[in-house]
């Protein structure tokens, strides 16, 4: 295996007819990170990750994925590549050894080496259940667990998951989640397509898009630091905010993002003085804490700020 | 690619077997459209109702009418009280045959007998079969009656024969209606399996596996090929022992036919889908295509009899060169000529809508 990045890409676009659905990307991925993609519904996220895997070509830029390029057409980047979509990538209506089956006929595995894979995957995602359960009897975590196994039965050096864990139950998030350390762990490199921001957290590095656009690249740290230099307050009115105090806060000085978060705000300063001189101003009946901002917040600031 | 092309096949066998609306499609719907087809649609008319009316000391009258009834076509009615034309209007009898008051002998013998046929015309395929069957059954008791030459029939029919030119029987009808069902699994199998794909986004993952597009289009079709041959295999064999439908020509000639005819309509399923966004589609796309091409294929209605401006659809319709095969091979045992040019059409066929569906199907990948 050599040493280079699991992912390079230069200046990647695409373009449908007139609208550009990936504008001009570039980011690179080393060996065995959780890679993530936040961003909203249409922001690019997962026309980005169908060309990385080869189903979309693009218009102009450059890609290796695994050390290889386009070149062929994105056949070689197949075969490096296990890609699991956000629909249906298991077959409700066979069973779990004729799924199976069918993906190492797809990827033309050898019986043996399918056989290998298989135990291997199962032990991985602790499967247990007849290979003859029908898929569509399946708890949905499970059925997931077993989309990850078909999308790497081929062992491919890079894992692309497009949002795969939309739609199962909190607790099937969290061993899904523990699922992808594992598969990092076997020098994997998993990259992952998400609304969630808590699943967000849990990347090695966030690349967050807007309309195509990368907007912004980095570990959750990072894109918090980035976002939000200085010191972040909640504050919490005890009832509805009174207008005249939010007003009085959003023309202070030196404040970077006012914004709601149910009952309570989220109020980001400059600096440590300009958020003491902004909270000085506000009635004695708030209570206002400190706060570590969360990438929800970042998210706001970076993604729907600049829709503002 | 063998590997592939198992696993695609293992699979598609797989949900097309284990999903009971697949299995009604494949064989229990052949079976009912064989019998209605095969039986209800039949052309031929029997138990017509014939009120004879002549005067009871008319003897050649009498052998005449008896010579309708012996045909099996015609039940004899009560033709007393009624005057003949109300007889038919009452729907007391479906036809009246009417003898010259003098006798009908005499007449006949001075060559100018004015025997009057009225038939109800509500069913303009009954009557026209009434006029085709009082005709020939006029024309064997002319022969037969010695005494009065076959030139001088004593009625004349305009008979424009605007149906069935033969007359048909279920031996007939089957091997059309077996051509439709091999076209109607076949196009509706294809196009809802390959629209399924995309509609449930497994699409996505057969494309991102380093394949060929031949191989993913082969991989997605074969089956159905396979399935469509077996289906053909069934509603054959099914017209042997339940219809008593020959199969007198060779098998080899039945399989290509079957086998062009069976490529040709899985393109046409690929093309369909192509066009479809979900599986509603993908059916209102196959019937689309099913209505003309069974209308116009010569299995109801004779190609002959089709206006000179339909006459190109009815060329460019697989469906038509397929029931021709067919009724050539089965119960003609398979004239050499009409093979070679029907299979030839049918093989063209089959490569240009291969072609097309391939072309397509590329377009439709990225």
């Amino acid at each position: 295996m050599n040493a280079g990045p699991a992912l390079e890409v230069r200046g990647l676009s695409i373009k449908f007819g007139d609208f550009t659905a990936v504008d001009d990307v570039s980011f690179s991925v080393k060996r065995g990170e959780i890679f993530g993609f936040l961003g909203a519904n249409g922001a690019g996220k997962t026309t980005t990750i169908r060309m990385l895997c080869g189903l979309l070509l693009p218009t102009s830029g450059s890609a290796t994925v695994g050390g290889l390029d386009f070149s062929d057409g994105g056949k070689g980047i197949k075969g490096k590549v296990g890609y699991m979509s956000q629909k249906f990538t298991l077959y409700n209506d066979l069973t779990v050894g004729e799924n199976l089956d069918f993906a190492a006929g797809l990827r033309k595995l050898s019986p043996a080496y399918a056989l290998r894979r298989r135990r291997e995957l199962f032990d991985l995602i602790a499967f247990d259940s007849p290979l003859s359960t029908m898929v569509s009897s399946l708890p949905g975590g499970v059925k997931q667990e077993l989309s990850l196994a078909a999308a790497m039965l081929h062992d491919p050096e890079i894992v692309f998951l497009d949002e795969p864990t939309a739609g199962v139950s909190p607790a099937s998030r969290a061993r899904f989640w523990a699922l992808i350390r594992k598969v990092t762990e076997l020098g994997k490199t998993v990259i992952v397509t998400t609304h969630y921001m808590d699943e967000a957290e849990q990347c090695g590095r966030i690349a967050l898009m807007r309309t195509g656009k990368l907007i912004a690249l980095g570990s959750p740290a990072e894109l918090k630091g980035a976002a939000f230099p200085g010191p972040m307050v909640e504050l919490d009115f005890n009832g509805p905010a009174p207008a005249a105090a939010l007003g009085g806060l959003g023309k202070a000085a030196g404040l970077l993002e006012l914004s709601p978060h149910g009952m309570r705000w989220h109020a980001a300063f400059r600096d440590r003085p300009a958020m003491e001189a902004a909270l000085a101003a506000l009635p004695p009946g708030a209570s206002r804490a400190v706060i570590e901002p969360s990438l929800e917040d970042v998210f706001i600031r970076l993604v729907e700020g600049a829709e503002r | 690619m063998k590997r592939t092309l198992l696993a695609f096949i293992r699979k598609e066998f797989a949900q097309a077997l284990r999903d009971p609306r697949m299995k009604l499609i494949l064989f229990v719907m052949p079976m009912i459209q064989m019998t209605v087809f095969g039986l209800a649609l039949s052309s031929e008319i029997k138990n017509i109702k014939l009120a004879s009316v002549y005067a009871p000391s008319d003897a050649a009258a009498r052998r005449l009418a008896q010579r309708f009834t012996a045909s099996g076509w015609f039940l004899p009615v009560a033709a007393e009280g009624l005057a003949p034309e109300d007889l038919v209007v009452s729907g007391a009898a479906d036809a009246a045959l009417v003898f010259p008051a003098g006798g009908f002998a005499r007449q006949a013998a001075r060559g100018r007998g004015g025997v009057q046929l009225l038939v109800d015309g509500t069913s303009v395929t009954r009557a026209r079969s009434v006029e085709a069957y009082a005709r020939a059954i006029f024309a064997a008791h002319a022969a037969a009656e010695a005494g009065l030459p076959v030139s001088a029939a004593p009625f004349g029919f305009d008979v424009r024969i605007i149906y069935n030119p033969e007359m048909e029987s279920p031996v007939f009808m089957v091997p059309g209606v077996m051509g439709m069902i091999v076209c109607l699994v076949t196009i509706i199998l294809t196009s809802m399996s390959l629209t399924r794909e995309r509609e449930l986004g497994t699409f996505e993952t057969i494309v991102s596996a380093p394949l060929e597009n031949y191989e993913i289009l082969l991989g997605k079709t074969l089956p159905y090929i396979v399935l469509g041959l077996a289906n053909a295999a069934l509603v054959i064999a099914a017209g042997f022992f339940i219809f008593g439908v020959p199969v007198r020509g060779d098998l080899w000639r039945l399989f290509s036919a079957a086998l062009a005819f069976v490529i040709t309509t899985v393109s046409v399923g690929t093309l369909i889908s192509t066009v479809s966004k979900n599986q509603q589609q993908a059916m209102l796309g196959g019937f689309i295509f099913l209505f003309p091409a069974v209308l116009m294929s010569g299995i109801m209605y004779p190609v002959e009899n089709m206006p000179a401006l339909l006459k190109p659809v009815v060329y460019a319709n697989p469906l038509y060169y397929f029931t021709t095969l067919l009724r050539n091979i089965l119960l003609k045992g398979g004239d050499h000529a009409v093979f070679v040019f029907n299979m030839s059409a049918l093989a063209a066929m089959a490569v240009a809508a291969g072609a097309a569906a391939y072309g397509r199907f590329r377009q439709t990948l990225n």
